[in-house]
């Protein structure tokens, strides 16, 4: 019976125990997620609305949560002051030029005290620091910008609902480009020709191609005018030396413009000036007819002259100067031979060298 | 000549009640606080009210986390917010379903169990033997099951919230593929320590309501084996009725602490 008694009061310590267990457990968790425990220091926000915000509620800080707001009271006329408790080793993260929002975790989820922001080179927050705040947009102005937003598609929607009818009509390029089968023919007939062109430029890209690869084959010109470094200071000499050519070719070019301008002028001016001599010969049949009968006149004085001088050497009076003269002749001419045949004798020895030169020395 | 009822038969009787309960509810803290105290009694008490109700709170707590999960989700996924899952059961574990099961069970099983074993004991007069062989039977038979409800009930409210949150976590884990730190956070997340400590108060209150009604009744019940089945029936009715008037209260005075 008293063993018996000690079984059920063992029982009943475990049962008690282990309750009690549960709870201070469920405490820790509720304590260590709310981050109850642990040093804290506060900080205060002066907020123009509160939207709602509890004692309780989360502070967040860059979406990690941080504490909790520890009091909520009003301040000046209106406003609310906000005392929030910070976990101290979060403290070091929060600048003074923080600022902190009042916001929701979700969309339709509890509120929320949302510190952001902050510059490194500002020192820290201290205990009992006063943050600055920027007013969220709540819950009733966010419903104001959609309501806008719906006015603004309402009024989107009208305009497409005028345009769709518009295009149903054929009113408008693209009511016409609908509903006009002559302009679908043509749209049609283009687009047959685009795609001709992009054949064309396919076959065309892989002409590009081939000529590519082959200028990328070593030997060829082509190649060696894009990688032979060696070639190009030449191709400059040359096209220096083709400009210099060129420029040589323009002066006798305009020379000879000038040349055939002056040619030009001088038969301009002899078909003109009848009276220059030369106009005279050309033009005047007059004047060829008198040259002519001079010349006529002067061929047989001539005749005339030869028949005198031959009877002149009969004469007796001149027979002796002609002879002389004859005979001094013949003399020179045999001097003259006999010098050619030594100098080719001279000259024999060289021959091989210089044939072309004796044989025209011989002539 | 005077009138026999103040107001009537049935609303003097009713009146006369509530008087008689304020003064046994006297009698009981008196007797609790004087000496000497029934240890083994109230050892033996617990056990029997506590320990042995156990497996039915466990098993009523995990399939009601169950339950009230899977009947939750459907609301939740329509507003896109089954992540919510966690902390809504959590909260209505702790703050209600908890407390309010263990006490309607051990109400059921209990408060009839004190009160017939009491009106059974009335009936065969052995509570009137106790008194003449100097036996105080009030606080052996009162006290040590008042004080064992009130000290069993709560530990079994915090037994039976572990359960219920581990059936919430197993249907939310199959269904949304939590991890267990995972729901856990987000369970206590929304919890705060008042609704912890209100909960507790709350099944405290609940275990000495529980217990005390069916000792009243059982202490007091009529002559005849018809009291005893009477004194049974109307302690787990009367005890049920004060539970949800008490966690109205009690929720009212957890609000205002709250702020709502």
């Amino acid at each position: 019976m008293e063993a018996n008694k000690n079984r059920r009061a063992v029982k009943v310590g475990l049962f008690i125990f282990l309750g009690l267990v549960v709870l201070v457990v469920g405490v820790l968790a509720i304590g260590s997620i709310r981050k109850a425990f642990g040093r804290k220091v506060t900080a205060v926000a002066i907020f123009e609305d509160v939207e709602g915000l509890q004692a309780g509620n989360n502070v967040w800080f860059s979406g990690v949560k941080i504490g909790t707001v520890q009091k909520i009271r009003f301040y000046g006329k209106s406003q609310v002051e906000v005392t929030m408790n910070i976990e101290e080793k979060s403290q070091e993260f929060i600048r003074q030029d923080a600022k902190a929002k009042i916001s929701t975790d979700g969309l339709i989820g509890n509120k929320i005290v949302v510190l952001y922001g902050g510059t490194p080179s500002v020192p820290p927050i201290e205990d009992g620091a006063r943050l600055a705040v920027e007013q969220a947009e709540g819950t009733e102005q966010m419903m104001k910008t959609l309501q806008e937003n719906n006015r603004n598609i309402l009024a989107i929607t009208s305009d497409f609902k005028a345009i769709s009818a518009r295009i149903r009509e054929g009113e408008g390029s693209v009511g016409k480009l609908l509903n006009d089968e002559s302009l679908y023919r043509d749209l049609e007939a283009t687009m047959a020709r685009l795609q001709r062109t992009a054949d064309n430029a396919q076959t065309m890209s892989a002409s590009l191609a081939r000529f590519t690869s082959k200028l990328n084959q070593r030997g060829n010109f082509a190649n060696d005018l894009v990688t032979d470094t060696t070639m190009m200071p030449d191709l400059r000499v040359a096209m220096d030396q083709a400009r210099a050519t060129i420029t040589q070719l323009n002066e006798t070019a305009s020379t000879a413009d000038a040349m055939v301008n002056n040619l030009k002028q001088t038969t301009e001016r002899i078909q003109t000036d009848t009276d220059s001599p030369v106009g005279v010969l050309l033009n005047d049949r007059q004047a060829a007819a008198d040259l002519r009968s001079t010349l006529d006149n002067l061929n047989s004085g001539t005749e005339r002259l030869d028949g005198t001088l031959e009877a002149l050497q009969s004469s007796f009076l001149f027979r002796t100067f002609f002879r002389n003269k004859a005979k001094q002749q013949e003399r020179d001419e045999r001097q003259a031979r006999r010098e050619n045949v030594t100098i080719k004798k001279g000259v024999e020895a060289d021959t091989a060298k210089t044939p072309v030169r004796v044989e025209l020395i011989y002539k | 000549m005077s009138k026999p009822y103040v107001i009537s038969k049935k609303a003097d009787t009713f009146f006369y009640g509530i008087y008689d309960a304020i003064l046994f509810i006297g009698r009981f803290f008196k007797e609790a606080v004087q000496p000497p105290y029934e240890f083994h009694e109230i050892v033996r008490q617990c056990y029997e009210v506590g320990y042995r109700s156990l497996p039915l709170i466990s098993l009523t707590g995990f399939i009601t986390g169950i339950v009230f999960t899977k009947q939750s989700r459907p609301s939740l996924v329509e507003f896109g917010a089954a992540s919510w899952l966690p902390s809504l059961v959590a909260i209505a574990i702790v703050r209600a379903l908890a407390p309010l099961i263990t006490a309607l069970i051990s109400a059921g099983r209990v408060g009839s169990s004190i009160g017939a074993e009491l009106g059974s004991m009335r009936v065969t007069e052995q509570i009137d033997a106790m008194e003449v062989s100097a036996v105080n039977p009030f606080k052996f038979l009162v006290v040590s099951r008042v004080l064992a409800t009130t000290i069993t009930i709560p530990i079994l409210m915090l037994y039976c919230a572990l359960v219920a949150m581990l059936g919430a976590f197993l249907n939310v884990s199959q269904n949304e593929e939590t991890n267990f730190v995972a729901f856990w956070e987000s369970a206590f997340d929304q919890i705060t320590f008042l609704d912890v400590w209100a909960s507790v108060i709350k099944a405290i209150v609940f275990g000495f309501t529980i217990g005390i009604i069916g000792c009243y009744k059982g202490y007091y019940a009529s002559k005849g084996t018809e009291g005893v089945g009477k004194a049974a029936n109307s302690s787990v009715v009367l005890s049920m009725f004060l539970i949800f008037i008490e966690e109205v209260i009690i929720v009212q005075i957890a609000n205002s602490i709250r702020g709502y």
